[in-house]
């Protein structure tokens, strides 16, 4: 039923995921051993990207749980829907039901008509066994965490009005986390653990010519190249893989088949979002460009 | 076939046990997951053995990194032979030892509250060996680990003092009866939005001005791990470090690892190790950075009060420091000495001072931090 290592590899291929073998046995030993996976990682190297990737290669749902600040149980489990209950109260009222129906009536509305599923509730009782993304879960706040602790240690739910409902399936869970607070000890001895880190040129080259087909060859060469050299420098977000992609679809898309030095300059903002990075690129650029190895058209003439 | 099996087993227990020698936090969970997890690979690819051991043992970046290290040297070892472990794990430390500072010998002796050590220590500590270009990760990563995890508890503990008063929030939690029937009185009492509150957040400011000038040498070590540990709970906080001049940190402690905020902090031009002008440096704060002080701002000023400007400057330091106590909630003083018996704040700067300070405490080892929780 769970495919083999080697299988894996070949899944997330096929998928368009180019991996290291690291990634690979991580998500082997996750879906083998039953345990969530924490991903961390720096922004843009592809960790949500794992757990979509996951779900296509199992043929199964995403379910994605993306956190913030303030982001509380009710959110991630479920709700009433007060106001449709309420409504649904004022209509009956209309038809004057009988007194003694008072408990059927209060069973009616706590009942799943009326219970909206938030993301937790419906990992557990998807008709097949999901994959559970839990993004970002360090912008979430501790207490929620804990909390997190105990849905992934029990697998079930218990809501007052209606019961505890166990886990019909027991999901696939990936957490990852760009280290914006430390994360507890306790959720990170309840998952195994994978690192990712900004791809090497190898494999940022063969990520690009994956997911940007139409793209010359010598133009992807470049724009990795560049992407190496820019995150040497000093930044304050260092674009990561997601960056690349877009410039390289952006550049390909112009019908650029190499990267001169101009076009760096005016298409900076596809992969600097940050306006000190910007102009401490800018500033570095011809220093870049010569690493590159690039002979500049000055020279050329 | 069965024999190899169980050896094994015992190695990766043994392995197991090897890695909690180095700070890991392995309990018997761990060990049954990377149990599991070696049975499923095959064995005679060492690299993909070294993965599942990886991906179930450690639990973030900086383990992943020792982790390869460690797991190379103990199957070599094992390898060479199985005794030599021992001793190669002794003449391991017994560098360790040749490696460590005398700052940081210090330190740990009062992390264990040992004074007599801490003074014999302070003693031997020769000024000619001049730390102005300290390189930080010299510290051995082993202690450190303790230290760090120790500071962190303390400032977790400090920053999850919520706060009682409630506040008015979107997400259910805590039904707002009061807010719920105002905000429905115009459709004559029929309840239809509900209002909520929660427990109102830290809305606290902290702005931590740090000494790190030579006489404060001893404990900069120590204070740039509760600096960082800070940094990273406090979501509200700046900090500066000063020693003849001021310098804003906080982008250099947000770095995700310890080591990689150190070796910024070394990088930049901060001035390590210099002399003091706590007067000029705090004024500079409040020129420059002012606008950060108001009535929801604690600051917190860690110094032993060691001025090398003349008694001239005592003057700028006592009108900043009304300043500043002025412009903030609190000023709150860590002084390391003031843990010592017989302590009395006779420097003049510090005399300067005091006046304007609404908490002079010690600040010299974790428990002292620790009480930190009281005056936030």
């Amino acid at each position: 039923m769970i495919p083999d290592l080697p299988h894996i590899a070949d899944l997330l291929k096929t998928q368009g995921y180019i991996t290291e073998p690291a990634v690979t046995m991580a998500v082997y030993l996750s879906m083998q051993l039953q345990k969530p996976l924490l991903i961390e990682g720096p922004a843009g190297v592809g960790k949500t990207e794992i757990a979509k990737v996951m779900a296509r290669a199992l043929d199964t749902d995403l379910i994605r749980l993306q956190c913030y600040e303030g982001l509380d149980a009710s959110h991630a489990l479920y709700e009433w829907n007060y106001q449709r209950q309420l409504l649904h109260l004022k209509m009956l009222e209309t038809r004057q039901g009988t007194p003694g129906a008072v408990d059927a009536l209060e069973e009616e509305i706590f009942g799943e008509k009326f219970l909206m599923k938030r993301p937790l509730l419906q990992a557990i009782t998807h008709h097949k066994s999901p994959v559970l993304l839990i993004d970002e879960v360090d912008r979430a706040d501790e207490e929620f965490e804990s909390f997190l602790l105990e849905v992934l240690s029990d697998w079930q739910i218990t809501i007052p009005e209606i019961g505890t409902i166990r886990a019909t399936h027991i999901p696939q869970v990936i957490v990852t986390g760009n280290r914006v607070r430390e994360l507890s000890e306790a959720l990170r001895r309840r998952c195994l653990y994978l690192w990712i880190d900004y791809p090497d040129y190898e494999k940022e080259l063969a990520i690009v010519r994956g997911k940007v087909p139409q793209i010359s060859a010598q133009l992807a060469e470049q724009i990795c190249r560049f992407m190496q050299e820019l995150r040497q420098l000093r930044l304050e977000k260092t674009p990561g893989i997601a960056e690349t992609l877009d410039w390289a679809t952006a550049l390909s898309t112009l019908h650029f088949d190499h990267l001169p030095q101009e076009i760096i300059e005016q298409t900076l903002g596809v992969i600097l979002k940050d306006w000190k990075d910007t102009r401490t690129a800018q500033l570095s650029l011809s220093e870049l460009y010569e690493k590159m190895g690039v002979v500049s058209k000055i020279e050329e003439l | 076939m069965i024999q190899r099996h169980t050896d094994l087993v015992a190695n990766v227990v043994a392995f197991c046990r090897y890695l909690r020698a180095y700070g890991f936090r392995i309990g018997p969970e761990e060990e049954a997951t990377a149990l599991r997890a070696a049975a499923l690979v095959t064995l005679n690819d060492r690299g993909t053995f070294a993965l599942a051991l990886q991906v179930s043992l450690t639990r973030s970046v900086q383990e992943v990194a020792e982790f390869k290290v460690l797991f190379e040297r103990y199957w070599r070892e094992l390898e060479n032979a199985l005794d030599s472990k021992i001793k190669d794990d002794e003449s391991q430390r017994s560098k360790y030892q040749k490696n460590t500072q005398p700052s940081f010998n210090a330190l740990k002796s009062w992390l264990n509250g040992n004074r007599n050590t801490e003074e014999t220590e302070t003693a031997t500590y020769s000024p000619t060996e001049s730390l102005s270009h300290q390189d930080f990760s010299l510290i051995p990563a082993d202690q450190l680990a303790d230290l760090e995890r120790l500071l962190r508890e303390v400032s977790l503990a400090l920053a999850r003092k919520v706060n009682r008063r409630r506040e008015k929030t979107l997400h259910a939690k805590a039904f707002d009866l009061r807010g719920t029937l105002r905000r429905n009185l115009r459709r004559g009492g029929e309840l239809i939005d509900l209002a909520y509150k929660r427990p109102r957040r830290n809305r606290m400011r902290l702005v931590v001005l740090a000494d790190v000038s030579k006489s404060m040498d001893l404990y900069s070590a120590f204070l740039i791990q509760f600096l960082y540990a800070f940094q990273n709970v406090f979501r509200r906080i700046e900090t500066f470090v000063f020693s003849t001049d001021l310098h804003r940190v906080t982008a250099e402690l947000k770095q995700q690892n310890f080591q990689e905020a150190l070796k910024k902090l070394a990088e930049s031009e901060t001035g390590w190790s210099g002399g003091t002008r706590i007067g000029g440096s705090l004024h500079t704060f409040v020129t420059d950075y002012g606008k950060l002080l108001n009535r929801e701002t604690i600051v917190v000023i860690l110094s032993d009060g060691w001025d090398t400007d003349d008694t001239r400057d005592t003057g700028t330091l006592a009108e900043t420091m009304q300043r500043i106590q002025q412009k903030s909630r609190k000023v709150i003083w860590l002084n390391p000495l003031a843990g010592r018996a017989g302590y009395e704040p006779r420097t003049a700067a510090m005399q300067a001072a005091l006046p304007h300070v609404d908490v002079f405490a010690p600040a010299h080892n974790v428990e002292s931090m620790r009480a930190l929780g009281k005056w936030l």
